[in-house]
């Protein structure tokens, strides 16, 4: 299975990133039906189950944060939540832009809606408003981007599909930003000390706006 | 900060915990925590993992080289423990380019960070196949093990990945706590399940030598086994814990930490020395379990050192009977003493009738501007018996993929003695610094000491004696 790692090598190229270099994955979790010839790199690219279950959770997962960001923009009721919200909106509707390009060229499906808890979430955004808005909002977000993270890296380490761990390992940086800004945003909501990232600052997170 | 009433948002969290109790959310994926069965045949993953292996070593080698100097600099006259392999020597970590030592020590973390100017070598170290990960053997471990017990320890995926010359020694010597009049009773030869018996006999116990014999016994690991999870090329016999501990000292075989998941920010694990195992009161890097005892028994039963009973179960699990077996493995653990340091007092401390002006001059700066002793305290053999958070992550953005390693911050890792140190690398936890002097300039900025190049170089004069 030298392709994988041919075609990620010829993506860096073409891409001119940083010197990341690519990704080699355990072959024991690729999908039996893999082909034994190299296809181009811009054609489908063979996918696992770890694949495909990513791009469901993560496809759910945006679309939530989009949703529950618009809720926030319009009804947070601290300008640095708002803030943050209009944040969340835009960098995830990128993110699902690019998601869903990655999909299709890879003949993935997509989520139809977005998970039974992301609906409790925003049924309960609904009935809030105020500070009560703003708790419950930060709350979910920080619970969201906890699971996003690991999801990322659980791609990172067991997805077959080049594009898809390359667009993973992109993200997961971004994700830990916004968990950094969502800790600080907590803390000073709460009163409570700056923890995880926030304790040490080690993202290229923005100062909070307002905090 | 906002002065915000604060009762109020605590009933809204209350309402929204009872809320979300109401619809439970879908754990993340199984195999995110658990090790997912393989989904083809051993012959074609063996056949691609061969087909990879090129590009895997290639793409180590690129990361090693673009981070470290790894040339043979031997410091002259200064030889490890058996007097078998010389210490290497000097600054290896390389710096980005345009900046110096001092330049970067002078620097505060945010701007390091800010700037992207944290010397890669410091940063964790990524296995070398980190998707996969598992034990890997030093081709002088896997060619001794195949001479003396015809057992296969070669992997078809990885080979080891750091050059000889900067490893321990090897076969290490062995000093016991129950005979210092002896020296070295190795007599130059790696023990194993042939030899022990004849090189032991008439200086352990028997209740020692049988807790030698099992230490020497394979056991199914994760990656040496009979299932088509192996990767070795013949169904194995198994993994003994003196193939990484070899002679009760280390031949930098490394792993993945047991401790974490996903995989991808598992940390590598540098094998740890088992020297002075009897002054330790806290063992594994970041488990902190009580006891040798509490450790050997548990490594047994998750595999060695991955953290996974469920799949090591599959695999043929060992579990040693406490009261009789565990105890005997611990009793000849225990029974392993440091490397002579004939310059150090009962105490840890230098005698300077025997010390030189610089290696007092290194001992006075690490019980003072360098901060050393703050944890390697010298009269608990250079431990505290701690485990202690360095927060490196100050320095660099965290989440960067590197080789599919995500390393996250370290958080505390049990502080390793620096009795007979010299004999030990690579440094840190896992392995990311290749001499001495690398973990000087590594605290130096870590600690933010602004130690000058004399200091420095006082404080490796200093920890060769040790």
């Amino acid at each position: 299975m030298a392709r994988r790692l041919i075609i990620a090598a010829a993506m860096l190229v073409a891409a001119g990133t940083a010197p990341v270099l690519a990704q080699i994955g355990n072959p024991a979790g690729m999908d039996p039906a893999t082909a034994a010839s190299a296809p181009a790199p811009s054609a489908p690219q063979d996918a696992n189950t770890q694949d495909e279950l990513f791009v469901l959770l993560l496809g759910m997962g945006s679309r939530a944060e989009v949703e529950a960001g618009r809720m926030a923009e319009a009804q947070a009721n601290r300008p640095a939540v708002r803030d943050f919200a209009r944040r969340m909106v835009e960098d995830h509707s990128k993110g699902n832009e690019q998601l869903t390009a990655l999909a299709d060229r890879n003949r993935l499906a997509l989520p139809k809606d977005v998970a039974p808890e992301h609906k409790a979430m925003r049924r309960q955004l609904e009935s809030l408003s105020g500070a009560a808005f703003d708790l419950a909002y930060l709350q979910g977000q920080l619970v969201e981007h906890q699971k996003t993270a690991q999801l990322l890296e659980w791609e990172i380490g067991m997805g077959q599909n080049p594009q898809l761990v390359r667009f993973a390992s992109a993200t997961l940086p971004v994700v830990l930003e916004h968990l950094e800004t969502l800790q600080r945003l907590w803390s000073d909501t709460t009163g409570a000390a700056p923890a995880g990232l926030a304790a040490t600052g080690s993202t290229h997170a923005h100062k909070v706006p307002g905090s | 900060m906002l002065a915000l009433p604060r009762i109020a948002p605590v009933l809204a969290l209350t309402a929204l915990v009872a809320e979300m109790a109401v619809v439970l959310a879908d754990p993340l994926p199984a195999d995110a925590t658990y090790r997912p069965l393989p989904t083809r045949p051993f012959s074609a993953v063996k056949a691609d993992d061969e087909a990879q292996k090129p590009q895997v070593m290639q793409r180590q080698t690129a990361l090693l080289s673009q981070r470290y100097d790894l040339s043979n600099r031997a410091t002259p006259g200064v030889m490890m423990s058996g007097g078998r392999k010389p210490v290497q020597g000097a600054v290896r970590v390389k710096l980005p380019s345009g900046i110096t030592w001092e330049t970067l020590a002078a620097m505060p973390p945010e701007e390091i960070r800010r700037r992207n100017l944290l010397p890669e070598g410091f940063k964790p170290l990524p296995h070398v196949k980190h998707a996969t990960g598992g034990q890997v053997f030093p081709s002088e471990q896997i060619k001794a093990i195949d001479r003396l017990e015809q057992r296969d320890l070669r992997r078809f995926d990885v080979d080891f990945d750091l050059p000889d010359h900067m490893t321990p020694e090897f076969p290490p010597p062995i000093f016991l706590t129950t005979h210092p009049e002896l020296g070295d009773v190795s007599r130059g030869q790696l023990l194993s399940l042939r030899n022990f018996y004849e090189l032991l006999n008439g200086i352990v116990t028997p209740v020692q030598m049988e807790g030698m014999r099992l230490l020497l016994t394979p056991f199914p690991q994760e990656e040496f086994n009979q299932t088509e999870d192996r990767k070795v090329a013949a169904p194995s016999t198994g993994v003994a814990c003196m193939d990484c501990h070899s002679n009760f000292h280390t031949n930098a075989a490394f792993h993945l930490t047991p401790d974490i998941r996903p995989q991808a920010a598992r940390f590598r694990l540098d094998s740890t020395s088992l020297r002075g195992v009897f002054a330790q009161q806290i063992h594994g890097s970041k488990r902190s379990l009580r006891s040798v005892e509490d450790f050997t028994e548990f490594e047994q039963r998750t595999a060695y050192f991955n953290g996974d009973h469920v799949s090591a179960t599959r695999k043929g699990v060992h579990l040693p009977d406490r009261p009789n077996q565990v105890a005997m493995m611990a009793q000849m653990q225990n029974m392993v003493d440091f490397p002579p340091a004939p310059k150090l007092d009962p105490f840890g401390r230098l005698d300077p009738t025997r010390a030189t002006r610089q290696e007092l001059d290194g001992e006075r700066l690490f019980m003072g501007k360098a901060r050393c002793m703050e944890c390697h305290a010298p009269q608990t053999h250079f431990m505290d018996n701690n485990m202690h958070d360095l927060k490196l992550e100050r320095f660099y953005r965290v989440g960067e993929t590197v080789n599919d390693f995500t390393p996250m911050p370290d958080g505390p890792i049990k502080t390793f003695t620096l009795r007979g140190i010299k004999d030990s690398p690579p440094y840190l936890h896992d392995g990311r610094l290749p001499t001495l002097a690398d973990t000087v300039e590594f605290f130096n900025l870590v600690l933010g000491l602004k130690l000058e190049q004399g200091e420095k170089d006082a404080l490796v004069a200093y920890m060769l004696a040790l």
